[in-house]
């Protein structure tokens, strides 16, 4: 007898006692993990499940003063493909669609496509990239897709978005336009108007909102409204004209292009408002190519050259030292100051002539002695008179990176005055400004004295709602006497009217420019590394300007020129040519029709007979093919018309004064 | 509804026990099945808490239709219902079905339902009743270690190594509880220290076949080595992962949980439905509503104890000790994996976790205990007068 009642219970207690006792071990365990371990992975339940994310705000638009967008935030997606989460099932069915699709899309075989795909499976690849950096549509038409159209669970679909900043405008003034870029350490830059007003207006609040974790890289929200709402960032509008820039970039890079010059700038700016329409920066790269590199215009202060003789001359003139009709000797074209020589461009010098011409012709030595009879005494005047025209303040843009002009001062022991300063900074060496400073002074000049600051912005926008405009900022209301101004505006006037002026090229008598020519020596300490910086600093038109302008161009080639009127000059009138086709004088348009006699008459007799004849068939011979063919298809009866041959028509199939039916066909032979 | 209670014979406290787990288990599932329903799995987490509802209603059909059978049949079924099985078992295992091309078929679909079912549940209390009455066949006799071999150990290894492959943990937790039912049958210990051996020995091999021909068949060798793997020395690993998500669960739930619905490692847990609903009851209702449910198992286990104590027949005995000790184990070891006591393993906690097949074998069994408890003193009147076809069938072999 194998078994009975009494043994069977026995081995059942045996077995029940252990259950029992395992059942105690879970308790015992489930209490170890409860108290012993606890506070170890209570830690670990919170740490991973809940993040404060950040809910990044639009950044806002830029646009141009026409409302061009300038820049402008896209969102761009990364495709990835989980390889290893879709079931082989699925993989294999889709798998052969899905890079025929893509190779549609990209072009790349599909077969290669297939094979990477595979090996990315195979190699239990979860992040395999389909493609980078695309579009929103595309986006949409990838995620139609075979295989991914399934999602990130069963698809393995893995998009990852980012928000890009564009230039819609291409290369134009991208580098005022700017941009606000972080780097992985946390270190800014922000170049150009984007940079410059990214934390005011344009970047908006972030705003932040908490998630809770609910599976891997699933977050969801932990209540229904966000923590923080984030507040998308205000449209900038600048005063970019997007044509007057178009005019300018392209003026300049044919410019450089033509004197392999190294870079320029060209700005223009309204006189009265001191807006600025158009700001180009062009530097040539290794390979010849010119581009906006840095923001010359703003942040490239040089010595100005002859530029800087209206300055010297306005402070002459401001202080009745000096006046136009003044005879100055330019003695042969050489002066000395402690053996320093100061030298005419023109071998053998002027002669003896008035202030006014010394001006014109750009003479260095004319200059040089009007400014070292009247101030030599005491130079401290002329530099006072300068700082009156506030030419040794900076302009305080909000575009970062500009540097402060530099005007020597016999009161300042900076190392910069010297014996020969105030007969240097008479034609402009020894002073420094930016292109942009240069040109503020020219401005105020054109607009009779009232210096205006130069600005870039017009307004920032909400939606249509304006939130802060920007009004035209006067730096000095009349930075010298209105007399002082007429005798500058007429010098630099008379630098493009007069034969004699160095601006003469520039001349054209169908629309007026004033301005000075400039060309400074660069690095003429070495001769060997001798440059030059060939400017042009003016306004037009001469007679209520309505833009002054500043092109400056470094390092023209000296095999084919540099002289200001011939590097710069030709940028300035192309630009003042360009716009005033824009803008002409006279606004009067001839009209170009003229009534010819025989048209005439074609016209009257197709009038009279599309009068007369509705239903009817009229005589067509004689008539144009063309003519005629659109007569009967005009006429109230629908019927079709068959033509052979072109020219005259010669016979047609209906007899003329024959009623017409609809859907008949009219046959007319024409040769 | 007085009827129905009226013709609810058996054991009234197993009937009580089984219907407390089944209402318990509505909020676990329920919540944890929200992670399901997002991963779309499903349309919304009301059909998951339907689904769940359904199937515990059919169970219950199933215990109330069990428990009106005499149990004296479940002998000749037992017979009947081995090749059933052994088929059943074969086309699961040809399906075919792989998880990353490891073996996973489990489950075959039952046509025109459209359910799937999965096959080794039902083999395991079949094989449970099979021997349960083979033991008490020869309960008279003197057991001999050839005599057993092919109507005892064979249709258990076959059985056996059909569900190998697929599902380990399974195959050894029933392999243990025939094991356990033929040692309470006074199957002679130096036998079963033989057929323990062979057991291993036969496992070995296929481990080692597996190793050597990867694909020569799929199996899910690599699972259970990481999963014993990550057991052993917990690591970043799948297992590991489940375990630490587990252990977080039960830590954060305390004495009193988080309440009902706010489990957070739901999310995280894969099978927080089923296999791992034990840690999200901790959670969600703290240690008191761990207790609960360790309570009711072992009053479940006591309550078996004192029906087979009762049981007048060597073969109700075991019948009820084959099909309710499987519960409890498999309730045990359910545990034991959430707090780490234990290596993965993809069992489910009866009548609590979510899915058809396993609430619906433990209905079976809980029916066969009932229909013992139920029966025990009409059976031993009826047993002298009836003859019955399939208990002549029995007797014959």
């Amino acid at each position: 007898m194998a078994v009975n009642e009494k043994n069977i219970l026995n081995r059942l207690y045996f077995i029940a006692g252990c259950m029992f006792i395992f059942g105690l071990a879970v308790v015992f365990k489930l209490l170890s993990i409860q108290f012993l371990q606890g506070d170890v992975y209570r830690a670990k339940a919170t740490e991973r499940v809940v993040k404060n994310d950040t809910i990044p705000a639009n950044r806002g638009n830029v646009y141009s003063v026409n409302g061009n967008l300038l820049a402008t935030s896209i969102p761009k997606y990364d495709i990835r493909l989980d390889a290893l989460t879709s079931k082989a099932k699925t993989f294999e069915k889709y798998v052969k669609p899905l890079c025929d699709s893509l190779s549609k899309y990209s072009g790349k075989s599909s077969n290669k496509l297939e094979k990477d795909i595979r090996r990315a499976r195979a190699n239990r690849n979860r992040y395999f990239l389909l493609a980078r950096n695309i579009g929103y549509s595309d986006y949409i038409r990838l995620r139609n897709f075979p295989l991914l159209n399934l999602g990130a669970f069963k698809g393995g679909l893995v998009v990852e978005q980012t928000t890009k900043r564009e230039h819609p405008m291409g290369g134009i003034a991208q580098r005022t336009i700017g941009y606000e870029r972080i780097d992985d350490k946390g270190n800014v830059t922000r170049p150009g108007i984007d940079g410059a007003f990214g934390v005011k207006y344009l970047r908006g609040v972030d705003g932040q909102r908490m998630k809770q974790q609910i599976g891997k890289g699933q977050w969801k929200p932990l209540s229904d409204a966000n923590e923080i709402e984030p507040q998308d960032g205000y449209d900038v509008y600048t005063t970019i004209d997007v044509n007057i820039q178009d005019i300018a970039h392209h003026a300049l890079l044919a410019q450089l292009e033509k004197y392999k010059a190294d870079h320029g700038c060209v700005v223009v700016m309204e006189t009265k408002t001191g807006e600025i329409r158009a700001i180009s920066n062009l530097g040539r790269n290794k390979n010849g190519h010119y581009y906006e590199r840095l923001n010359y215009a703003v942040g490239e202060s040089h010595e100005s050259g002859s530029t800087f003789k209206l300055m010297a001359l306005a402070a002459a003139f401001e202080d009745k030292v000096t006046d136009t009709s003044d005879v100055v000797d330019t003695e042969r074209g050489i002066i000395s100051f402690y053996g320093k020589k100061v030298r005419d461009s023109k071998h053998g010098g002027y002669g003896k002539i008035s202030v006014s011409k010394a001006f014109e012709v750009s003479s260095n030595t004319g200059i040089v002695k009007v400014i070292d009879q009247a101030y030599r005494k005491q130079p401290e005047k002329f530099v006072d008179r300068l700082y009156d025209m506030n030419l040794n303040n900076d302009l305080d843009l909000p575009i970062i990176g500009e540097p402060k002009p530099i005007i020597p001062d016999p009161r300042v022991k900076n190392g910069r005055w010297s014996g020969i300063a105030l007969q240097w900074m008479a034609y402009g060496y020894g002073v420094s400004f930016t292109p942009l400073q240069t040109l503020t002074f020219y401005n105020a000049v054109a607009n009779d004295g009232v210096m205006v600051k130069p600005r870039f912005l017009k307004e920032v926008k909400e939606f249509d709602k304006v939130i802060e405009p920007f009004e035209k900022e006067v730096i000095n209301n009349q930075i010298c006497s209105k007399e002082t101004i007429s005798k500058l505006q007429a010098l630099l006037k008379n630098v493009v009217e007069k034969e004699h002026g160095t601006g003469h090229r520039l001349y054209s008598k169908n629309f007026s420019m004033a301005g000075k020519t400039g060309t400074c020596q660069k690095d003429y300490r070495d001769k060997e590394k001798l440059n030059y910086i060939s400017s042009f600093a003016g306004y037009f038109p001469v007679e209520n300007p309505k833009y002054s302008c500043i092109v400056v161009i470094h390092e023209p080639d000296k095999s084919v020129g540099y002289y200001g009127a011939d590097v710069s000059g030709p940028v300035f009138k192309r630009v003042a040519q360009k716009i005033f086709t824009d803008t002409p004088i006279v606004d009067e348009v001839e009209t170009l029709e003229v009534k010819m006699g025989a048209v005439e008459d074609e016209y009257q007799h197709y009038y009279k007979m599309s009068q007369k004849f509705k239903t009817i068939m009229p005589n067509l011979v004689g008539m144009p093919a063309m003519d005629a063919l659109a007569f009967l298809e005009n006429m109230q009866v629908d019927v079709k018309v068959k033509l052979d041959g072109n020219g005259i028509v010669k016979s047609q199939s209906v007899n003329k004064n024959t009623k017409l039916k609809n859907n008949q066909t009219v046959v007319l032979k024409a040769s | 509804m007085q009827k129905l209670f009226k013709n609810i014979k058996g054991d009234r406290l197993i009937w009580a026990i089984a219907a407390l787990l089944a209402i318990l288990s509505f909020l676990p599932v329920y919540s944890a099945a929200s992670n399901l329903a997002y991963k779309g799995a499903g349309s919304s987490t009301f059909t998951f808490f339907v689904k769940h509802f359904v199937h515990l209603v059919l169970g219950f059909a199933i215990i109330y239709g069990v428990h009106k059978i005499p149990y004296r049949y479940f002998k000749g079924l037992s017979l009947v219902m081995i090749p059933v099985v052994l088929v059943l078992l074969c086309l699961t295992i040809f399906q075919g079905k792989t998880i990353d091309g490891a073996n996973a078929s489990r489950w075959i679909q039952i046509p025109f339902v459209g359910m799937s079912f999965q096959t080794s549940a039902l083999a395991a209390v079949v094989l449970m009743v099979y021997v349960a009455r083979y033991m008490s066949k020869i309960k008279d006799e003197i057991i001999t270690f050839k005599g057993s071999i092919l109507p005892l150990w064979m249709p258990v290894f076959l059985v056996l190594i059909l569900i190998l492959p697929a599902n380990f943990s399974t195959a050894a937790i029933i392999f243990l509880m025939v094991v356990m039912l033929v040692f309470l049958g006074g199957y002679p210990l130096r036998y079963l220290a033989v057929i323990i051996g062979s057991g291993i020995l036969v496992l070995t091999l296929f481990i080692l076949t597996a190793k050597a021909f990867p694909d020569a068949m799929p199996n899910r060798v690599d699972t259970w080595m990481g999963r014993i793997d990550s057991f052993t020395n917990p690591g970043d690993s799948d297992a590991g992962y489940q375990i630490d998500k587990a252990k977080i669960a039960i830590a954060t739930g305390g004495i009193q949980g988080v309440g009902p619905g706010k489990s957070m490692q739901k999310n995280f847990l894969p099978q927080s439905s089923s296999d791992f609903i034990f840690a999200i009851i901790i959670e969600e209702y703290g240690l008191i509503g761990g207790f609960v449910i360790m309570t009711l198992y072992l009053w479940f286990l006591f309550r078996i104890v004192i029906v087979a104590q009762k049981s007048d027949t060597i073969f109700g005995k075991l019948l009820v000790l084959g099909v309710g000790l499987p519960i409890v184990f498999q309730a045990l070891i359910n545990m034991a994996v959430a707090v780490e006591l234990f290596p993965v393993t993809g069992q489910t906690l009866p009548l609590i976790s979510s899915g058809g097949t396993s609430i619906w074998m433990t209905c079976l069994a809980i029916g066969i205990i009932l229909s013992v408890s139920a029966k025990r003193e009409e059976i031993k009147e009826k047993e002298i007068s009836e003859e019955n076809p399939l208990e002549i069938l029995s007797e014959a072999i």
